[in-house]
């Protein structure tokens, strides 16, 4: 999924990237032509927004994911088995060993 | 005092996810201010349409991330959606700007 965003992220970098040079072969045709310059096309505009918003999709997919905020949230799938097990306070040598002899 | 305590439930969060969740949208709001920045430059805009543009990024990015979160669930992931919209969005302003003349000079002028 995380190589589909990339994907999707190198795309639209592409498309913004054919975008600004479509509108900066439509200005040399502007200056060729001695037009003036009243707006871009709207096949440039639109895809210079729509590449935009691609992109800030991959973005906001490849930057990661959110984690709950709250502190019980990573707590509530353990039992509590899990907590009581403290390593520190083991004790090996009682009086299990006299039984065992 | 445990009367108190009835009436406001406290809630505990977690310092990392928190720290977490904002780097995340930190990462996201930088590099919306340049991407659209250049974007604003390509398309030529030029004064007053530029701030207005600038504002339309930063909330399409807002939903974005509402969205990613969750309409319904945001609560889970942030504790406030309003400081979500507003925080930094003076700091990023100068990189918009940056990249906005940038490519505004790259496309246009030269």
């Amino acid at each position: 999924m995380a190589a589909f965003h990339k994907l999707v992220l190198s795309l639209g970098f592409l498309s913004m990237f054919h975008a600004a040079y479509s509108a900066a072969q439509h200005r040399s045709y502007l200056r060729l032509n001695e037009l003036d310059f009243t707006g871009l096309p709207s096949d440039i505009f639109l895809q210079a927004l729509l590449s935009l918003l691609i992109i800030m999709y991959g973005v906001l997919n490849v930057a990661g994911n959110f984690k709950e905020i709250k502190a019980s949230a990573d707590l509530d799938s353990k039992s509590w088995e899990t907590f009581r097990n403290i390593p520190s306070f083991y004790t090996f040598s009682h009086r299990g060993k006299s039984f065992a002899a | 005092m445990s009367n108190k305590s009835k009436q406001v439930p406290t809630v505990a969060y977690s310092e990392s996810a928190i720290r977490n969740n904002l780097s995340i949208t930190e990462y996201c709001r930088t590099s919306m201010a340049a991407l659209s920045g250049c974007t604003a430059g390509l398309l030529g805009l030029t004064s007053l349409h530029g701030a207005l543009f600038y504002i339309m990024a930063v909330t399409t990015l807002w939903l974005m991330i509402l969205y990613k979160a969750g309409f319904a669930t945001w609560n889970k992931y942030f504790i406030s959606r309003k400081s979500l919209l507003t925080s930094g969005i003076f700091g990023q302003l100068f990189t918009y700007i940056l990249c906005w003349t940038f490519s505004y000079g790259m496309v246009h002028v030269y």
